[in-house]
């Protein structure tokens, strides 16, 4: 089923406001194809605005007919009972008309904060996500640069030393261990390489972190201030009691 | 009583719509002002329900098999309002006062006869099915919150004691009403099988501009009150069947079937479970945890997590990502690569185009019949 929850409305009766209020139309899937969401939204509180505007004129209408019905049916005048009753039944479905504006504006008007503000949330976090990968990209290419460093230092250190054994004497233990010591030079090598890459990689990811974190903490004391500041500023009504 | 005239009246007026039921509410309360209380102050959803729940009622009123059982439910779901026999005769004589104002000229003594005649029946049929439901279970059970916690910054799981023992079928769900928004109903399933201690788990989403949902989710603290009514729905576990089970959830759609899950738990030969619990990001798996655990215990489990909006990893580098197993995609699009579903009994819980989708697959392809599935959707029901 693609549809929105159209509301349902049989032939014979009309579409309330109060039924466009609740319609709900379905996500656009991935990639956004279908209507602008806003646009929808703005169009459908347009048609509710004119269908609540429509019912009060033709409430107001019926009204005048029936009066001038009365009036031309007991044109000595006077205000019958049933009159006083209807009249009494018209005033209160205008305040009910006006109350049912005012919730659903409320409504409306928290529906749209709260999507305002799930949408400032994913933002903040796609933004929090795109730094962090940043961060690790910045924390290896350091890292790797410096642990390159250190091997080619290493390299020149070991053919120093090598000049200097030349030099002197070759002595037997040499001699002797020449054929086995190529691997555990190079896995020595490979090792330094690697123990200057996470020691570079790790200083320079728990600094940027570091910064990260305490930005966020001030966001949030922040946040928590302004949140305790409104609290203060709108005490909540007491919650009467169940009966 | 002739329907058709019933029929034929109900059509003319009802070609007023909303401006019907506005009549209908406010003659009610100008006749009988201490009535208003029982009703929200919005009451623009109130009048789309009663026009809705005329229309049924007239559209059926020459096929009392089907009527009579809608009916009986109307009156045992009104007891919760705090309905009684001396509402109905208020009730009908602002009905018949409404249909008299808006048929004009066309009111006859014969239909008013009619009406007079079939709400009789209605409310006769109400009252009853009320009272025999009276002698089993109360109108409405208090409840006390014992606990509360937010999973995420829109979802928490809220755990109730009933004031007395709230006998339900796991999957079923009762319609909460909290102090904060009176008058207000809303229907959540329960999470958990039935407990010795009574307490029920409730999980709840915020929707925006939810003026219920959003007091759950926000501001419930343990202590606080609320009421539930009787509990109802059809999305229960198939006992008679030995077949092995499929449990597809999607966001707090998974609380019925978590409430099915632990009462398969309790059978002595449990049949093979997968259960695939699925959101559209990862922080949105707000039970992953518990349900992991219950995998880990049972070894005839299966959780399956998914994520439909989530690439793969999340912004840090391979090294440093979990391998908590959380798949990628839509919940039917993961269920298919994990099928086919032969011998299988589907239940599907969550959001409706999730729902309508799952079953779409399982129906086509999959090796499900729809027989077989049994679903359930939220739409504004928990708002």
């Amino acid at each position: 089923m693609n549809s929105p929850n159209l509301p349902v409305v049989s032939a014979e009766t009309r579409l309330s406001p109060g039924e466009l209020h609740s319609v709900v139309f379905q996500r656009a899937a991935l990639g956004r194809r279908g209507y602008d969401e806003d646009q929808v939204r703005h169009f459908l509180q347009y048609v509710e605005r004119e269908l609540v505007q429509i019912f009060n004129e033709k409430a107001a209408l019926a009204e005048e007919v029936s009066r001038l019905r009365t009036k031309v049916a007991d044109p000595a005048g006077g205000l019958p009972a049933t009159d006083a009753h209807f009249a009494a039944v018209r005033i209160l479905s205008q305040a009910q008309q006006t109350a049912d504006l005012y919730v659903a504006d409320a409504e409306r008007y928290t529906r749209e904060l709260g999507h305002e503000a799930r949408m400032h949330r994913e933002a903040i976090l796609t933004d929090a996500k795109n730094r962090a990968e940043r961060l690790m990209e910045e924390a290896h290419r350091k890292a790797a640069a410096i642990a390159d460093s250190a091997v080619r230092q290493a390299e020149e250190a070991k053919a120093a030393a090598v000049a200097r054994v030349g030099e002197t004497a070759v002595t037997p233990h040499v001699q002797g261990h020449g054929q086995g010591e190529v691997l555990p030079e190079d896995e020595r090598r490979q090792m330094e390489r690697e123990i200057a890459y996470l020691r570079t990689y790790s200083d320079v990811y728990r600094t940027h972190l570091r910064s990260y974190l305490e930005a966020l903490l001030r966001n949030v004391n922040e946040w928590e201030n302004s949140e305790q500041a409104s609290l203060r500023n709108a005490p909540q009504p007491p919650a009467p009691g169940l009966p | 009583m002739d329907p058709q005239r019933l029929k034929d009246n109900f059509a003319q007026v009802a070609q007023q719509g909303d401006a019907v039921a506005l009549f209908f509410y406010s003659d009610l309360f100008v006749r009988n002002p201490h009535l208003r209380d029982m009703f929200p102050i919005g009451m623009s959803g109130q009048r789309d329900k009663l026009l809705r729940a005329l229309g049924h009622i007239v559209a059926r009123v020459d096929d009392l098999p089907t009527l009579v059982p809608f009916i009986q439910q109307l009156g045992r779901d009104h007891r919760k309002f705090g309905i009684v026999a001396e509402h109905y005769p208020q009730v009908g004589a602002s009905l018949i006062a409404t249909l008299q104002y808006y048929s004009g000229s066309d009111w006859t003594d014969e239909l008013a006869e009619d009406w007079n005649a079939a709400y009789s029946l209605v409310a006769k049929v109400m009252m009853e099915a009320a009272d025999e439901d009276a002698l089993s279970s109360p109108a409405w059970w208090n409840g006390e919150v014992l606990a509360v916690e937010r999973r995420r910054f829109d979802i928490a799981v809220l755990r109730i004691l009933p004031d007395r023992p709230l006998p339900y079928l796991p999957g079923q769900s009762v319609a909460l009403e909290v102090p904060a928004r009176l008058r207000h109903w809303r229907y959540y399933s329960m999470a958990n099988a039935p407990r010795q201690d009574n307490s029920l788990d409730f999980h709840v989403r915020l929707v925006d501009g939810g003026p219920v949902s959003s007091v759950l989710v926000c501001q419930m603290q343990v202590g606080d009150r609320v009421r539930m009514g009787a509990p109802i729905g059809t999305l229960t576990l198939d006992e008679s069947s030995t077949r092995d089970v499929l449990l597809v959830a999607g966001s707090t759609g998974l609380a019925p079937l978590k409430a099915m899950l632990e009462q398969i738990t309790r059978r002595p030969q449990p049949p093979r479970v997968h259960m695939f619990f699925g959101a559209r990001t990862r922080d949105a798996l707000y039970d992953l945890e518990e349900l992991s655990k219950l995998a880990n215990e049972f070894p005839w489990l299966r959780v399956v997590p998914a994520v439909s909006d989530e690439s793969e990893g999340h912004g840090f580098s391979p090294f440093l990502q979990s391998g908590d197993g959380v798949e990628h995609g839509t919940l039917p699009d993961v269920v298919a690569r994990h099928g086919p579903w032969n011998d299988h009994d589907a239940y599907v819980c969550g959001p409706p185009e999730m729902v309508d989708h799952t079953v779409e697959r399982l129906t086509t392809g999959l090796g499900v019949g729809r027989e077989r599935i049994r679903q359930e959707t939220f739409v504004d029901t928990q708002r």
